[in-house]
């Protein structure tokens, strides 16, 4: 039942793998501007080009890329190199595009990582401490942080950081490394941003479990109130660590403002410049990574849940058995 | 108990973290840091003589590549000192010899070219009269943006270092042809391929030393130089594609150096301590382009009559910050034609405007708005890029002649669809003035110009634009180009607003700094120097 479980869910997770590069792959060719003019790097300034040349080049890269077929066939050819993991060329640079987001994947996974470590322990202490004072001061004062920080623009905050930083306080080095000396800011910033989220989580979490009867009855036992909220703490966890991935995820491919503003050399900031150059193959890779890593870490998750929750994998049992039950009542009417 | 250990260890973690990321300036990548064992005071004098001798250079792209016939590389490798052309256009736009000695002319279809033999690659190889021709070819055949400017010329060897160039048509600039920066002559033997920077080999006063796409270029000094050498040792070339980052990096003193700096921000740069601004007009010139296929701007009053009707000097403080000066040619922003800046529409002038809209049966109406047989006087303005501010200042000023302009801004692809399918009545643009102008010209008067977007037809430019092509000297070609400017400006096919402003953060450390109407290609040069 499990291992059916288990299955069912990889199915699913394919299928939205393989609409979304659908969605991804139309949605690029929808846009206006010819991506072959910004690979020749063709635009207002020019002279003048051999139109010859032009017309010949223009008719290579159009056969290189697909681009002389229908969408269908593109989407279809792009599909069969992408199961033999070919994402094809960059348009501008020409290098292929594994090996481009290969080269930026540590920087983003780094700046990612401690993003989420950041935005974990101040969504925590913060979340769990303003549980503990809900209604007072303190809890006033954490949700009115939580909105100015949930409603600062990104680059907002980033700007003003690197303003302070490395304009005024000259403690932040600007280049384009990513050098462990440099992945404090961003990555203070990032987790910044993303904790009034989990916060808010972690407060209502808390605030539900120690509300729950149980915790009344252990109190009444005369249990230490340590342990109590020690207790309740544990039993919130388990939503609060699907947030968790869920936001690291969401870290991975999200980070597009943050990483071109302190120009680091990641994931986000190589598809910043792909989109401003309409470089075809490399943002649909960037895109069908981001995509794939979120549904990849949204399975593990639910995978996880599933063998360690025993009330997820009953109830799920339970709606597949109401499912067939449906399905054999519909077939015996047909018959009748 | 258990909550206290658990908040224990996330405190460790976290303190772990933190000393990681700010004591550490190791990289994570590949590079091992060479000064492990050396003590502070030691790595504080090096830091300070590394940063005398570094030069650090940011813009919003860097080289795509490292061979000279896939664009964008050549522009950003002349740029930054690592290769060269044979003839170079100075500050005043005047063309000097570079890698070349000299260029004598002989005859109407003929010239010779001196090369210098003390010149050689950073291989060592001799830059020979074949070497060089092999370039050229090479160019001439991988890149449709040089292919123009050599197909008018066929080369041949005199000996090792003398060029024989025959035209096709008389009395051809092969100077200002051969001036171009696709033309960077490189080594065309069988071991340079231009797929690395280890099958590179140029002639410039650096050499590649590392690079990494859409990163980062680095270069040091080439001992082997056979010009004056320079005294920076290193130069390292950053992309950096945020524009405020870009401020940012130019404000916080650690570049020396930023290219493309946002109009905006050249008062906050001024007044910080570390950098200064270079203001440039760039031999670009912005550009209001009309539709002459649409209805009411076919008629030429009309055009003229928007022509008028506009206050550059407000425009250019509205819309470009007050960094400019007006022209009325488009040539006007080519320093070689500064004399025709200014020509035929004298100043802003808007009841002459009116007139002329009058005249041409575009009438007011009650509600301040224009009308022939019912149809109103409408324009969509498109912009890109930047210029969005300018296109609001060009609304506000038609409007108040009567017409109902309105403004549309995107990415340049929005404005090349428009051009495809007719969706426009007028667009900002800027195009380089600077280069072979006969052929410049074509491009934007010529029936089948690239930059005639508004279709505009008419014999006489076409038989001005023979003259110029036919043109026997220099002489009367810049005279016959003079004449067509004037032709247009007075006909208004287009607008001619100012020249775009290139703006460059220079660090008041950096000495030796030159300012260029085509900054993009002259940042680096032997003179630059780093003081204390």
């Amino acid at each position: 039942m499990k291992r059916n479980m288990i299955f069912r869910r990889i199915r699913s997770a394919l299928i939205t793998l393989l609409l979304s590069s659908a969605a991804i792959f139309a949605l690029m060719r929808f846009a206006p501007g010819d991506p072959i003019d910004f690979a020749l790097g063709l635009g207002p300034g020019d002279m003048g080009v051999n139109m010859d040349m032009l017309n010949e080049r223009k008719a290579e890269l159009r056969k290189q890329y697909d681009l002389d077929e229908n969408i269908f066939i593109q989407y279809v050819r792009w599909l069969k190199r992408v199961v033999r993991f070919d994402l094809g060329n960059s348009m501008r640079t020409k290098i292929p595009i594994t090996e481009e987001l290969g080269r930026r994947i540590p920087a983003t996974l780094l700046l990612s990582f401690t993003a989420l470590v950041i935005e974990s322990v101040i969504g925590l202490l913060a979340g769990f401490y303003s549980a503990l004072k809900a209604g007072k001061f303190q809890d006033g004062f954490i949700r009115i942080l939580c909105v100015l920080l949930g409603s600062l623009p990104a680059f907002v905050i980033s700007l003003a950081a690197l303003f302070l930083f490395s304009v005024k306080l000259h403690w932040y080095d600007i280049s384009s490394r990513a050098e462990l000396h440099r992945l404090w800011l961003p990555a203070i910033v990032l987790g910044i941003i993303g904790s009034p989220q989990i916060i808010r989580m972690v407060r209502s979490e808390m605030l539900s479990e120690l509300g729950k009867p149980y915790v009344s009855a252990i109190q009444s036992c005369g249990l230490p109130k340590r342990m109590v909220v020690y207790g309740a703490f544990r039993n919130a966890l388990l939503p609060i660590i699907t947030t968790l991935a869920m936001s690291f995820a969401h870290l991975i491919g999200g980070s597009v403002v943050i990483e071109s503003i302190f120009n680091w050399p990641g994931l986000g900031n190589y598809a910043m410049s792909s989109i401003l150059i309409h470089d075809y193959p490399a943002i649909q890779g960037y895109t069908l990574l981001t995509v794939a890593s979120i549904i990849v870490i949204n399975l593990i998750v639910e995978t996880a849940y599933l063998l360690a929750d025993p009330h997820v994998r009953r109830s799920e049992s339970r709606s597949l058995k109401a499912a067939r039950e449906v399905r054999t009542h519909e077939k015996k009417k047909v018959f009748n | 108990m258990k909550i206290r250990t658990g908040a224990a260890r996330l405190c460790a973690f976290a303190l772990a973290l933190s000393l990681l990321a700010s004591c550490s300036a190791k990289e994570y990548s590949s590079e091992k840091p060479e000064n492990e064992s050396k003590s502070v005071a030691e790595l504080k004098s090096e830091k300070a003589s590394q940063d005398n001798t570094k030069l650090v250079v940011a813009g919003s792209e860097i080289a795509c590549g490292v061979d000279p016939t896939v664009y964008p590389a050549a522009d950003y490798l002349l740029n930054m000192g690592a290769a060269e052309i044979l003839f170079k256009v100075d500050a005043d736009g005047i063309i000097k010899p570079s890698l070349a000695k000299q260029a004598v002319q002989l005859d109407d279809y003929t010239w010779k070219i001196e090369l210098r033999p003390e010149a050689v690659f950073w291989s060592k190889a001799p830059v020979t009269a074949e070497a060089v021709i092999s370039s050229l070819m090479r160019s001439k055949e991988l890149d449709m943006k040089a292919s123009p400017y050599l197909a008018d010329m066929e080369f041949s060897v005199i000996d090792d270092y003398t060029i024989k160039v025959v035209t096709k048509s008389p009395n051809t600039d092969i100077k200002e042809n051969l001036s171009y920066s696709q033309l960077v002559i490189h080594n065309t033997s069988a071991e340079y391929s231009y797929e690395d920077i280890n099958s590179a080999d140029y002639t410039g006063m650096y050499k590649i030393s590392s690079f990494e796409p859409a990163m980062r270029m680095t270069f040091e000094k080439n001992e082997n130089y056979w010009g004056k050498k320079p005294q920076i040792q290193t130069i390292v070339h950053e992309q950096i594609g945020d524009s405020d980052s870009r401020v940012m990096a130019a404000m916080s003193g650690q570049y020396h150096v930023v290219l493309d700096i946002d109009r905006a921000s050249c008062k906050q740069i001024d007044e910080s301590d570390v950098s200064h601004i270079v203001m440039v007009p760039g031999a670009q010139t912005m550009t209001i382009y009309l539709n002459t296929q649409n209805e009411a701007l076919a008629d030429y009053r009309v055009r003229q009559a928007l022509a008028w009707g506009i206050d550059r000097e407000e425009l250019i403080m509205l819309g470009m910050e007050g960094l400019s000066e007006p022209v009325i040619t488009w040539l006007g922003s080519n320093p070689a034609y500064k004399d025709i800046k200014n020509a035929f529409f004298t100043g802003y002038d808007p009841q002459k405007a009116e007139k002329l809209l009058d005249e041409a049966g575009w009438k007011l109406s009650d509600d301040q708005l224009r009308y022939k047989d019912g149809k109103q006087l409408k324009m969509l303005i498109r912009t890109f890029r930047n210029d969005k501010a300018l296109g609001e200042a060009i609304q506000i000023q038609w409007r108040k002649l009567g017409v109902n302009a309105s403004v549309k801004h995107g990415d340049y692809s929005l404005m090349s669809t428009a051009y495809e399918n007719g969706d426009w009545e007028a667009a900002v643009e800027g195009w380089g003035a600077y280069g072979n102008v006969v052929g410049l010209l074509k491009t934007q008067y010529a029936p089948d110009g690239a930059a005639n977007y508004g279709k505009y037809k008419d014999e006489k430019v076409d038989e001005l634009l023979k003259n110029l092509a036919e043109a026997p000297n220099s002489e009367s070609r810049h005279q016959a180009g003079v004449e067509l400017s004037l032709y247009i400006a007075e006909k208004s096919p287009a607008i001619y607003i100012c020249p775009r402003p290139q703006i460059t953060a220079v660090s008041n450390k950096l000495e030796g700094f030159v300012p260029h109407f085509r900054q993009f290609e002259n940042v680096v040069n032997a003179d630059l120097r780093i003081g204390l």
